[in-house]
């Protein structure tokens, strides 16, 4: 333990420390801008952390400066609090003044952090010639570079946690800018579309296009049938945006407030959760059985499939054939559903709320029409719905329970924690050895694929399959891990799952922002309440809505019309920009 | 090995090669294959030889016979006259400035001689591509010392000894460098090499890389033993071709010579080195940043702690050095580390290379003595100033750095001498900037590159610089606003204090030291919307025009010549200036000291130009100016200012009076300057314009005794002083009360009042203004036979013009420079001697002259009937009553207030001209005339609560423009002149004016930089 005084306060904290963290334990913060311990982004850019450290001759930035024994710290003396409040003037200096119209009005690190230190006024004009460059060119993620403060937090999660090396700096002086090489349309390069960098960004520089007029409109539009999904971690996170206590379980809420909004049928993506249990599971024992490739890895993570396509554009037979949830409730709400009901399916109008922003992406991409149709039409982010339920002025938080229709609503346990990492193995796993020895796990939860470690491995005696080897990567840089070992030929694994987002979808890029391993943990361990206590069945495969499908509609896993609505298939990107075609042929 | 008998050095270096190196020596190899010498004589292509301004440079061993600017077409000559014939080639050696004398021999030339090298020991001396002539001149002998005989803590203790600071700027000591990193755990250790060199005007490091790249390549030999490091990276800029090839031959050769690589020189120590090339980002010149680029990633600097002695490059501990430190190395392990200390001051030790560049004579690299002050490096080495002009201040450290003023020249080179100054040493580079570089402007300079190589990581560097930036393009614009200063002080405080590198760190420096120094100059933009050095062309139409007191319109007059409408061009004089006339024969041409044309020949004549004008103009009828006002106003003195303010007022319809003590009007104009000079005709026709307006002028009057002071206070609304400063100082020295001590004034005025005056034969002048120069001119006119300028300085340093102290001496006045007075001599109080001390000039003054000391026991005595010191005057103010509300201050004079110095203590009373000033031009005097007018004019009106005065419309003249397509260098045309024999005798005017032929060939000349195309 290493002895210091901050503020006349004697502090003993852990050696290595840095002073902010020092801070911290004594009861002091100090205003932090473009810092990120949890993620090791501690770049020093910001200087607005800026404090006193005796015998030495300037200012230290405390985000990376570690502590020593004996060290005395100011935290607020008047040098320390006119170069913090300088720093965050010049970053408004050249920011643009238009907060009350941003999309992080009221929810901006800079308006945070000027209120913190104090900032009443700004002496320089703000470039009134400035030239504003919205980049629009990516169905997810709009770039304003002008409103950057360079904090470098996108350039980390996107280098250092997803290994895309997408955003990077450019250029020097007031010049520099964070994004693409040559400052080329997000569009035409390796973006995985994943909006980390969406919740990374303290300010309105990143952020997901909004597509809540286009609901808007088709809620408006008698002509419409307006239907709607939503993926398992909504549920644990929307509540979040609205007033909730973060890990609140608000399905019941979030049914109702659709309901509300206008929706003409609310369904869930868990049911097509369920049904890609049932697809995938099959699909993996048929390459067992059949010798096909293996490991097989899932499909459900839009970023997950970019990436893949980009940087392993070999090993895309090991994706698995199966469409995402999303995209298969897609196609059966404007076939199935759409027979069932005796609704034209050209006028449906098939929204869906997703954590995600590649899944905006995703609904766009060429394949996806099986229906006849674009499956989806219109996707939005969480934080996008939350937008419209406090539009519509809903109060949320006192809204009574409502339930899903029918016939695509029902779930198990099994679908609802797809949203967490490792949820999709586990449900793969509990009905895999349910249908191969016809008895049910021992114990329906599968720990070793919980939590928060980056790669997980677990084995599992599945009766004659003998001990199936699994894998589950969150994060692209794991999932980096695991395809390079799948490369060389080590990877002894049957089955992967690989979730683009760190955490997997309850920290998908559409979620609410921040995000924080803690919080990670808490919506995950919503979902496992959602599964553990609250559903009634556990397991894909008992989904009495998921039996009926099969009986009705799609005959069998991986039959005829399963294959024809259920499954798609993937292009070898690589990585040459641009990729001006991003869609597949 | 072969012995000749001659060696022909050239150099080749980048900047050689540059100034055509390259060609000489080819035609050197040509023709000693020509005349089949190369036998006998060779040719060596050597690095630079470190005087640049000089090159092409070629040195001729065994003499060391020195040869300057030498082209191909001088080679013939050379071989055939200096290596065959034995004759040196005396029209290409460097000549003694002063005396035109060639030296012949390298070491004598001044440059050469004041310098001392260590790290450039080998510059200029041998084939840097050849390490066999590295070797011959004790090459690689400290690193076989090191690796063979000394521990690794020895080496260490003795570059510790030595007090070897990091000469890449920031100063940390070597040696305690190399033991941090020595102490670092770990089995793999880096030693790096900065050569990324970024510094505008710094070129050290690429000459030392290009002249002696061994000698960088054994300081890393020694310096990676004594850490442990196994491997080596030299990180050069891209933009250094010929260093780097030059490095990657050294490196092989040394490899093949077991000299890097496994077991160097048998032992077990092994070191590779390899040559990174940077892009050429200033930000990675700092370590971290470097290490970033090496390692492959944008050159950003990273947080330090931890410190590159832990976690460098890859974060394996590294120590990263500067060419020029590794270069000091090997002379330190061979000579001993004390014999290093025993070189500089007490906290910087051994020598320094400075790049000296900008408006020096002598620009190149030097290499001195820690503790030499900067003002040798400049005047004595550098050789002071190009084109005679004022040193201003010297920009040290580069964008890093700041300005040393004239008044700190004689810092010592010395790192915390020069940081008190706010300046840093830096990697040396020493911009040196003469009177018309403006301090803003640099500022704007250096920040702008400052803001351009910030990589943008961290706010106050990134925005910080930018909005710096932002304020000094807007005060260079002209578009400065009250506050701005204290802004740009504020945020370079804290963008200092707060930033994450050493270039955010030290990016505000120029900013700051040019505010400290030159604050003056801040505000004259700001407030004045003036540029005083006439650089920041958004402030003014053109640059002679801004510099003019006046701002009279030159280039329109200039053009009226051309086009030959005399009259049109006396009424655009007439604007601004009631005495065209005197000022075209007396005007110190401010105008011309800014002229753009002097940047190709010489500047226009415009003060010539201007007589001809107002000699030959056919003169517009003045109606007198109605009286519009109730107030008078009194001005007493009728000298240019007082002239002046009564004109400006009675056109503004006041009822002036002016109250001369002497029989004429003109003040100094007709009492001071000679008539020679000055014919008196000329001033009598400027002051009766002025007097046909309507002002009235009482000469014969003096105020406090023919009227009082209070009198007249009665009388008047408003009272102008503008009595000039009629009282020579006094040489404070025994025997000034003998009878033929004259103060100048009082003797030119006794003269021009046509009082008989007799000098004597043997007159003595004190001084090296132009009263001193008039005295003495005006004492040969009155007969004496034997006149001697005593001047405490030296000839460059004389305040007169050129062209008067030119006269001077062709009408036989001695000059004797770095001579003082001590004593003046008496028989019978009259005076029959001075007795004089010889001086030396120590130390630089304030000015950026160097002092005049005086040398004991050199006294000795001329015999003189007369001595005039012209040293300076005061005014008299002795008309002021005691008690009176206008205020005398310490020194006798008139207190002045107010931030154009123009009022006294008391309301109503102002005060213009050299009461104001101290002695100034005829040109000021107007100008403070004008403003004084205005002034007066706006307290009256103000206390009336009357609305301010507006300027009635003035006649148009249109102005023609036609320039030369082509410009072809002319010199000035010449001022025709009395013969030199009528001169001695007569008071005629010397100078005769401008022909219509010469001065249409001279407006001819102007640039017309007024225009706006």
């Amino acid at each position: 333990m290493v002895n210091l005084t901050i503020d006349n306060i004697k502090v003993s904290v852990a050696e290595g420390s840095t002073i902010l963290e020092a801070s911290k334990s004594a009861g002091i913060n100090i205003p932090t801008l473009c810092a990120w311990p949890e993620i090791h982004h501690t770049p020093g850019a910001c200087r607005v952390c800026v404090c006193e450290v005796e015998g030495q001759r300037n200012l230290v930035a405390s985000c990376v400066f570690p502590v020593s024994e004996g060290m005395i710290v100011k935290t607020t003396t008047e040098r320390v609090r006119r170069a913090r409040k300088l720093n965050v003037e010049l970053l408004l200096s050249n920011h643009p003044t238009d907060c009350n119209v941003c999309i992080r009005n009221g929810n901006c690190e800079l308006q945070k952090v000027a209120e913190a230190v104090g900032l009443r006024t700004v002496r320089f004009e703000y470039p009134q010639n400035k030239e504003k460059k919205l980049d629009t060119s990516s169905p997810s993620i709009v770039r304003d570079s002008a409103k950057c403060i360079k904090c470098y937090r996108c350039v980390t999660v996107c280098e250092n946690i997803q290994t895309a090396c997408v955003l990077q700096p450019s250029y020097r002086g007031d010049k520099v800018f964070i994004g693409p090489p040559f400052d080329m349309p997000l569009i035409e390069t390796n973006c995985t579309m994943c909006g980390q960098c969406v919740l990374a960004c303290p300010v309105g520089a990143l952020y997901e296009k909004d597509d809540t007029e286009a609901v808007w409109a088709a809620l408006q539009d008698p002509t419409k049938h307006v239907v709607v999904q939503e993926a398992p971690a909504i549920r644990a996170a929307l509540g979040e945006d609205l007033g909730m206590p973060v890990g609140s379980l608000v399905t019941g809420k979030m049914l109702t407030a659709l309901k509300r909004l206008g929706f003409d049928k609310v369904f869930d993506t868990n049911f097509t959760a369920d049904l890609t249990i049932m697809e995938e599971g099959s699909e993996l024992l048929q390459r067992v059985k059949e010798g096909g490739k293996l490991p097989m890895i899932t499909s459900c993570s839009p970023g997950w499939i970019k990436f893949c396509e980009h940087f392993y554009p070999d090993l895309v037979d090991h994706l698995s054939t199966c469409k995402s949830p999303q995209q298969m409730m897609g196609a059966l709400i404007k076939s199935y559903y759409a027979e069932q009901a005796g609704i034209d399916p050209k006028d449906i109008v098939s929204v869906s709320i997703m954590p995600c922003t590649a899944k905006k992406y995703e609904c766009q991409r060429d394949e996806m029409n099986d229906s006849g149709y674009q499956d989806v039409d219109i996707v939005l982010t969480t934080r996008e719905l939350s937008r419209m339920i406090k539009q519509a002025g809903i109060d949320f938080a006192s809204l009574p329970d409502s339930d899903y229709d029918n016939p695509l609503g029902e779930y198990t346990g099994a679908a609802t924690i797809f949203g967490a990492t490792g949820g999709v193995m586990e449900a793969a796993l509990r009905t895999v050895y349910a249908i191969v020895t016809g008895t049910n796990l021992e114990s329906l939860d599968v720990t070793p694929v919980r939590g928060l470690e980056g790669v997980k491995e677990a084995a599992v005696e599945v009766g004659p399959l003998g001990k199936v080897k699994v894998a589950v990567a969150h994060g692209l840089g794991n999932a980096r891990k695991l395809m390079d070992k799948i490369r060389e030929g080590t990877a002894d694994y049957a089955f992967i799952e690989v979730m683009c987002c760190p955490g997997g979808c309850v920290s998908g890029g559409g979620q609410p922002i921040a995000p924080s391993n803690e919080k990670r943990i808490t919506r995950a361990a919503a979902l496992y309440k959602d599964d553990g206590a609250v559903q009634k069945f556990r397991q894909s495969h008992e989904n009495p809505s998921v039996k009926r499908i099969y009986e009705i509609f799609l005959e069998k896993p991986l039959g005829h019309k399963s294959h024809k609505l259920l499954h798609t298939k993937y292009t070898k990107r690589g990585t040459d920009v641009p990729h001006k075609k991003v869609n597949s042929k | 090995m072969k012995v000749f008998r001659a060696h022909i050095l050239t150099c080749g270096g980048t900047g050689c090669n540059a100034s055509g190196s390259e060609a000489v020596h080819r035609a050197v190899v040509q023709e000693l294959i020509t005349k089949n010498l190369t036998d006998e004589v060779s040719v060596v292509e050597t690095g630079c030889n470190g005087f640049c301004a000089a090159g092409p440079i070629m040195v001729i061993y065994p003499e060391g016979t020195f040869y300057q600017y030498v082209k191909a077409e001088d080679v013939p000559e050379i071989i055939e006259e200096h290596i065959i014939k034995g004759r040196p080639v005396k029209r290409l050696m460097y000549k003694e400035p002063t005396s035109d004398q060639p030296i012949p021999h390298m070491l004598d030339i001044p440059f050469f001689g004041k310098q001392k090298l260590v790290a450039l020991k080998n510059r200029g001396l041998i084939d840097a591509e050849k390490i066999d002539e590295y070797i011959a001149r004790e090459g690689y002998m400290a690193a076989a010392k090191a690796l063979t005989q000394m521990s690794q803590d020895e080496v260490i203790e003795e570059v510790k000894k030595s007090g070897l600071r990091g000469r890449g700027g920031g100063g940390f000591p070597t040696g305690m460098k190399w033991s941090f990193a020595r102490k670092s755990a770990g089995d793999v250790k880096y030693i790096l090499c900065n050569a990324d060199e970024g510094d505008p005007g710094a070129f050290m490091d690429r000459s030392i890389l290009e002249a002696d790249p061994h000698a960088v390549l054994e300081g890393m030999i020694i310096g990676g033993y004594s850490i442990g490091a196994n491997e080596g990276y030299i990180y050069c800029r891209a933009e250094y071709p010929l260093a780097i090839k030059r490095l990657n031959i050294a490196i092989e050769q040394a490899r093949e010579y077991g000299l890097l690589g496994k077991n160097i020189l048998g032992t077990d120590y092994s070191l590779d080195i390899h040559v990174y090339q940077g892009a050429g980002a200033f930000v990675c010149g700092e370590e971290t940043a470097l290490m970033n680029s090496i390692e492959g990633k944008r050159g950003m600097p990273r947080p330090r702690p931890p410190f590159p002695a832990s976690k460098g490059l890859w974060q394996k501990p590294s120590v990263l050095n500067n060419v020029e430190t590794y270069a000091n190395i090997s002379q330190i392990i061979l000579n001993g580390g004390e014999w290093y200390a025993s070189m500089g001051t007490e906290r910087s030790k051994g020598t320094k290379v400075f790049a000296l560049t900008g408006a020096v004579n002598n620009v190149g690299l030097v290499e001195v003595p820690m503790g030499t002050s900067i003002g040798d490096i400049i005047f004595d080495i550098g050789g002071g100033i190009r084109n005679g002009k004022q040193y201003k201040a010297a920009q040290l450290g580069g964008p890093s750095g700041g300005c040393i003023p004239a008044e700190a020249l004689n810092t010592p080179t010395d790192y915390e001498e020069i940081i008190k100054l706010g300046a840093i040493m830096g990697s040396g580079g020493l911009i040196v900037m003469d009177e018309d570089t403006c301090m803003v402007d640099t500022a704007k300079f250096f920040m702008e590159f400052c803001q351009e190589e910030s990589c943008g990581k961290c706010t106050p560097c990134r925005e910080g610089t930018k909005r710096m930036l932002e304020i000094l393009k807007r005060i260079c614009h002209g578009e400065g606003r009250d506050g701005d200063i204290e802004l740009l002080e504020d945020l370079a405080g804290i963008i200092k204090d707060s930033a994450l590198c050493g270039l955010g760190q030290t990016a505000p420096n120029p900013v700051l030291s040019t505010i400290r120094y030159f604050r003056h100059e801040y505000e004259a933009h700001i407030y004045d919307k003036k540029c005083p050095a006439a650089v920041c062309s958004k402030l003014f139409k053109s640059p002679c025009q801004h510099a003019c007191p006046i701002e009279m319109d030159i280039p329109a007059y200039i053009a009226l010549i051309r086009a030959n409408r005399l009259a049109d061009a006396f009424k655009i004089m007439k604007k601004t200036n009631p005495f065209p006339g005197v000022c075209g024969r007396v005007c110190p041409q401010f105008c011309a000291n800014k002229c753009r044309r002097g940047q190709l020949d010489e500047p226009m004549a415009i003060a010539w130009l201007k007589r001809y004008i107002s000699d030959n103009a056919k003169r517009p009828k003045i109606d007198q100016a109605p009286v519009t006002r109730k107030e008078k106003v009194a001005v007493i003195g009728g000298g240019p200012a007082g002239l002046t303010a009564a004109q400006d007022l009675c056109m503004r319809g006041y009822k002036v009076t002016v109250f001369e003590e002497l029989p004429y009007a003109g003040g100094m104009m007709r009492y001071a300057i000679p008539e020679y000079r000055m014919p008196r005709d000329i001033v009598e026709q400027e002051v009766s314009d002025i007097r046909a307006l309507g002002v009235e002028i009482k000469t014969g009057t003096r105020i406090g005794k023919d009227i009082s002071f209070d009198a007249l206070r009665k009388d008047y609304d408003v009272i102008v002083i503008a009595v000039g400063a009629h009282k020579s100082w006094k040489l404070d020295i025994e025997g000034e009360d003998l009878a033929g001590v004259w103060g100048a004034v009082e003797f030119l005025r006794e003269v021009n009042l046509g009082k008989k005056v007799n000098v004597g034969s043997k007159v003595a002048i004190v001084g090296g203004g132009n009263s001193a120069i008039d005295a003495a001119r005006t004492a040969v006119r009155l007969g004496a036979k034997d006149v001697t300028i005593l001047y405490r300085r030296e000839r460059k340093d004389m305040p007169a013009w050129e062209n008067e102290i030119q006269a001077a001496e062709h009408e036989g006045v001695k000059i004797e420079y770095l001579v003082a007075p001590t004593k003046l001599i008496g028989k019978n109080g009259k005076l029959v001697g001075v007795e004089c001390q010889r001086m030396r000039l120590g130390e630089f003054d304030r000015s950026g002259r160097r002092k005049p000391v005086s040398i004991p026991g050199s006294e000795f005595t001329l015999a003189i009937d007369t001595i005039v010191p012209a040293i300076s005057q005061n005014t008299d103010a002795s008309f002021i009553p005691a008690g009176s509300d206008v205020t005398i201050d310490k020194w006798g004079g008139i207190k002045t207030t107010g931030k154009a110095k123009n009022k006294t203590t008391a309301d109503n009373v102002f005060i213009a001209g050299d009461a104001a000033s101290g002695p100034a031009t005829v040109v000021e005097a107007i100008a403070m005339g004008h403003k004084t007018a205005a002034d007066v004019d706006d307290f009256i009106r103000a206390r009336n609560n009357e609305p301010a005065y507006r300027v009635p419309p003035e006649e148009e003249i249109e102005i023609p423009f036609e320039v030369d397509e082509e410009v072809i260098e002319t010199p000035k045309g010449k001022m025709p002149e009395l013969k030199k024999s009528e001169r001695r005798i007569t008071f005629k005017e010397v100078e005769l004016g401008y022909s219509k032929k010469t001065a249409y060939k001279e407006a001819c000349r102007c640039l017309r930089c007024d225009a706006e195309l």
